[in-house]
């Protein structure tokens, strides 16, 4: 295995685990967490694939405002899931 | 029972896509369908024609203009959606009202101190977004992140100074009134829809023009979003 598709492999597997993490987690705010490492990643993954607007577009609007708003929404709501 | 059939239904379609995906070509393949036809053509005279060297940015604004004035306008119309439902009825008294936390000193100085560097950065994406990647909606998005940062730093009435409510309102639909203008120039100049004028310099002020005016509105349309919810809370 070349070490390109081993970066690529190391990648989808910090994306199923973080996504099993946001659907187990009852804690709202790690889950707003683990959505942005989530797009981080995937963020790495579209770099390495060669797509540098896309992977401009996953971090700025998956890693940084969706956060943010979120975040905001359970200043206003609650931490933690019902 | 129901926890069985929900995973059966999982495994189900993820082995019908696993099954899609591994027909699929291998990425960057020169013989695969998707590089024969149009994208040969759009990287031979994309730059040139497209009016932008970045070939993404040809192609989101020139021969996909349409999709993009569509997309804007979905951004623009959440955005009317967002501001009718938090118009409506009474402000929001939730349950308990957490008490406010004042901004913690140290996030305080560093989004002070940040702020020019960040505004700086997104201006340079959206300017910059016809040569490298990047471009309106990416740098929009960040200034609109930037815009929130300060909403939570400053104090209501100061992030009101800074941005007055009528050029605000006007602010807003940039992106949407600006698409629209350059596709009607372009029909005027040369008899298409979205067409990018002659001599070359001009079409690639008009993309550098529609990429200031999509970051601006997406600017504000991901700030909206957050300026409505405070404004409720503060009326």
């Amino acid at each position: 295995m070349s070490p390109n598709e081993l970066f690529d492999l190391l990648i989808l597997a910090l994306l199923i685990v973080c996504a099993l993490a946001i659907a187990r987690t009852k804690d709202l705010a790690a889950a707003v967490i683990l959505f942005s490492v989530y797009s981080f990643a995937l963020c790495l993954l579209w770099v390495h694939r060669g797509a540098p607007d896309v992977a401009m577009t996953e971090a700025a609007v998956g890693a940084g405002v969706t956060a943010v708003l979120f975040f905001y929404t359970l200043t206003r709501t609650g931490r933690r899931e019902k | 029972m129901r926890s069985g059939l929900a995973l059966l239904v999982v495994v189900l379609l993820a082995g019908l896509m696993m099954a899609g995906v591994s027909q699929l070509p291998p990425p960057g393949a020169p013989d695969s369908a998707v590089h024969g036809h149009v994208a040969a053509t759009y990287i031979d005279g994309g730059a040139e024609a497209g009016g932008a060297p970045n070939l993404v940015t040809a192609v989101l604004l020139n021969y996909r203009a349409f999709d993009t004035y569509g997309e804007v306008v979905v951004i623009f119309a959440a955005l009317i959606a967002v501001l009718a439902v938090g118009l409506a009825g009474r402000p929001i008294r939730s349950p308990r009202q957490a008490p406010t936390v004042p901004v913690s000193p140290v996030v305080d100085q560093v989004v002070r101190l940040l702020a020019p560097f960040i505004a700086l950065f997104a201006l340079f994406m959206i300017l910059e977004g016809h040569v490298l990647p990047g471009g309106g909606f990416q740098g929009g998005v960040v200034l609109g992140t930037l815009i929130i940062l300060l909403g939570l730093v400053l104090s209501p009435r100061r992030l009101r100074h800074l941005l007055p409510h009528k050029a605000v309102f006007w602010i807003r639909s940039a992106a949407v009134l600006t698409f629209a203008c350059t596709a009607l120039t372009g029909l005027a100049l040369t008899g298409w829809l979205f067409a990018l004028p002659e001599p070359h310099w001009l079409g690639e002020s008009v993309i550098v023009g529609l990429e200031l005016a999509i970051g601006i509105g997406s600017a504000f349309a991901v700030a909206g979003f957050f300026l409505s919810l405070e404004a409720d809370r503060h009326r």
